[in-house]
């Protein structure tokens, strides 16, 4: 376990420790809990990943790289994942699109300036009872009404702050 | 007055509450397999003709019995939880309220084809359902449901969970072995088979979540019960996840002869005031899109397979008169270019160019032969696609364009 007073950087040791036994079939795992706590995989973390799990380092960046939920680029704190198929369209998700995009004043695949928030437009998240729908990170949020917006990007900041402290 | 079976306790019990799970019928099927030998197990579920709820109806029993013969060990058990079918939900609210159900499967499942662990993929957004299965998991475990000896038997079994990373395509069984694996999910050549070589090149029993669902209760109750819900050729309940533009979007549980009307206008209740249906899009992105003419199709595997579609993963998607098909179709196209996995060429070519020619014609600058290069394109990509995405990819925006009467050959 790793404890909460560890640096991250001692944290991802320990992580990738964790996993090293299970060689390249914990790279997803490993990659995906080490993001969970760095928010994206910088080259340096993809080199011990490699070394610890003895994977060559062109196939952590082959898995990264396909997979949509690993970032190798810094994103925001918060990632807004915006659905914008069949369902969420049918309810109303443009209108959701575009209160996001004036609120933040970002275009899909941005972040803003403060690296708080990263707007994304996915296809079906599989909330078409909710619709329409956004992950906030992790969080489910649905249906959505465009006046709510601000409000729910507000507590996502408010959210993370509170965190920081 | 149909009682729904595979959601029966569905927002009754606590869901990650193991007391609660065993005092409503939970484990009991645990219990009864565990004094069967593991070949009547797998005799009991190619009776009741199970067939795969996933999206390619394959049925589940001589699956099982494929795995069951197989002298090679380990085998491995895969629920594939990875749900990203357009439109479809219904796993996740499996998973969400009722994770002990699957993890009894699973368990039943290794006991009757021989393998000793099983592993869950989840879809990666789906968050929620990764953190109630885990915790159902953990209180197994300690409950002596899963690890050595289980319930003082000579049977030992282990589950692990996997979360996705956001790639459709590794709902495709190979896809998802690879994923597990620790490479790029890219779909395998078949044959060989899961059954005789899936993960890890092991003999692999791989079923979607809802199929699982289904196992307890045809231990407890026999296939001869599971037969007789639903229609011939279609056994057993099914969930249908109705969305779009219904007054009372869900997921609904119903013998297979419900129909595509009694979904709509009964279950959802109807569209909202003022709109009128346009059409229905049954299967998802990869499904099959049909017009009002249809209301009345019995909502089984031949009952659609009779009008030219199909029943896919269950996902039922609403669409009213006030929406415009372009905008529908653009989606779905975008979805595929965006989705193919680039490992065989007429997936990675084909859905970027049914994007392109799909964005010309709604966007009214369509080129000469467009609609017969596209149509060639379907062609190709049914014929020569490496698996089931690129073999799809055609479906919906072919049946589409036939609804909006664009083709008409």
């Amino acid at each position: 376990m790793t404890a909460k007073h560890d640096s991250p950087d001692e944290r991802v040791a320990q992580i990738i420790g964790r996993w090293a036994s299970y060689g390249r079939s914990g790279l997803l795992p490993c990659l995906q809990e080490i993001q969970s706590l760095t928010g994206w995989l910088s080259p340096e973390i993809c080199q011990q990943v490699a070394e610890g799990l003895r994977v060559p380092l062109a196939d952590v960046y082959g898995v990264i790289t396909f997979y949509g939920l690993l970032y190798d680029k810094p994103v925001g704190r918060v990632v807004i994942r915006l659905c914008d198929d069949i369902a969420c369209f049918i309810n109303g998700s443009g209108d959701i699109l575009r209160a996001t995009q004036e609120y933040l004043g970002i275009q899909p695949g941005e972040t803003t300036p403060d690296g708080m928030f990263t707007l994304e437009v996915h296809p079906c998240l599989g909330h078409c009872d909710i619709a329409p729908f956004m992950l906030i990170n992790d969080q489910p949020v649905g249906p959505v009404r465009p006046e709510d917006v601000p409000e729910i990007l507000e507590q996502a900041r408010r959210a993370v702050e509170v965190k920081d402290t | 007055m149909y009682e729904p079976i595979l959601l029966r306790r569905v927002g009754r019990i606590h869901p990650t509450r193991l007391s609660d799970y065993e005092t409503n019928d939970g484990y009991r099927a645990l219990r009864r397999a565990l004094t069967w030998r593991p070949e009547h197990i797998v005799q009991l579920i190619k009776e009741s003709a199970l067939v795969g709820r996933g999206g390619a109806a394959f049925p589940t029993g001589i699956k099982w019995e494929s795995v069951a013969k197989q002298p090679v060990t380990p085998k491995y058990i895969v629920c594939n939880a990875d749900e990203s079918e357009p439109g479809t939900f219904k796993d996740r609210v499996l998973m969400e309220n009722d994770p002990f159900a699957i993890v009894e499967a699973i368990t039943i499942a290794g006991y009757a084809v021989g393998a000793e662990k099983g592993y869950i993929y989840v879809r990666g957004e789906y968050s929620k359902a990764y953190d109630t299965l885990a915790t159902a998991v953990a209180a197994a475990r300690e409950a002596g449901y899963l690890g050595s000896h289980i319930l003082g038997s000579d049977f030992s079994f282990d589950i692990e969970l996997r979360r996705g990373a956001g790639a459709y395509v590794c709902g495709e069984e190979t896809a998802l072995f690879e994923s597990i694996e620790g490479k790029r999910g890219w779909p395998r050549q078949k044959p060989p088979f899961p059954t005789e070589a899936g993960l890890f090149g092991k003999p692999t029993v791989i079923n979607n979540v809802e199929t699982f669902a289904n196992i307890p209760w045809i231990l407890l109750n026999g296939a001869n019960w599971f037969r007789s819900l639903g229609p011939d050729g279609s056994a057993g309940p099914k969930l249908y996840c109705v969305s779009g533009a219904v007054n009372r979007p869900g997921v609904y549980e119903a013998p297979m002869n419900i129909t595509l009307r009694e979904l709509i206008e009964e279950k959802s209740q109807g569209l909202p005031d003022g709109r009128s249906l346009q059409a229905v899009l049954i299967g998802g992105a990869a499904g099959t899109f049909v017009g009002p003419e249809h209301l009345d199709v019995e909502m089984s595997f031949q009952g659609l397979s009779a009008i030219g579609a199909s029943l896919g993963s269950g996902a039922v998607m609403v669409i009213d008169d006030g929406t415009n098909m372009w905008d529908i179709l653009r989606r779905i196209a975008r979805f595929f270019a965006h989705e193919s996995c680039g490992k065989c060429f007429p997936c990675r070519y084909g859905t970027q160019r049914q994007r392109e020619i799909v964005e010309r014609m709604a966007n009214g600058t369509v080129r000469e032969n467009d609609l017969e290069r596209l149509v060639d394109l379907w062609a190709t990509m049914r014929d020569a696609s490496l698996c089931g995405l690129g073999q799809t990819a055609g479906n919906a925006i072919e049946s589409g364009l036939r609804l909006m009467g664009v083709l008409t050959t």
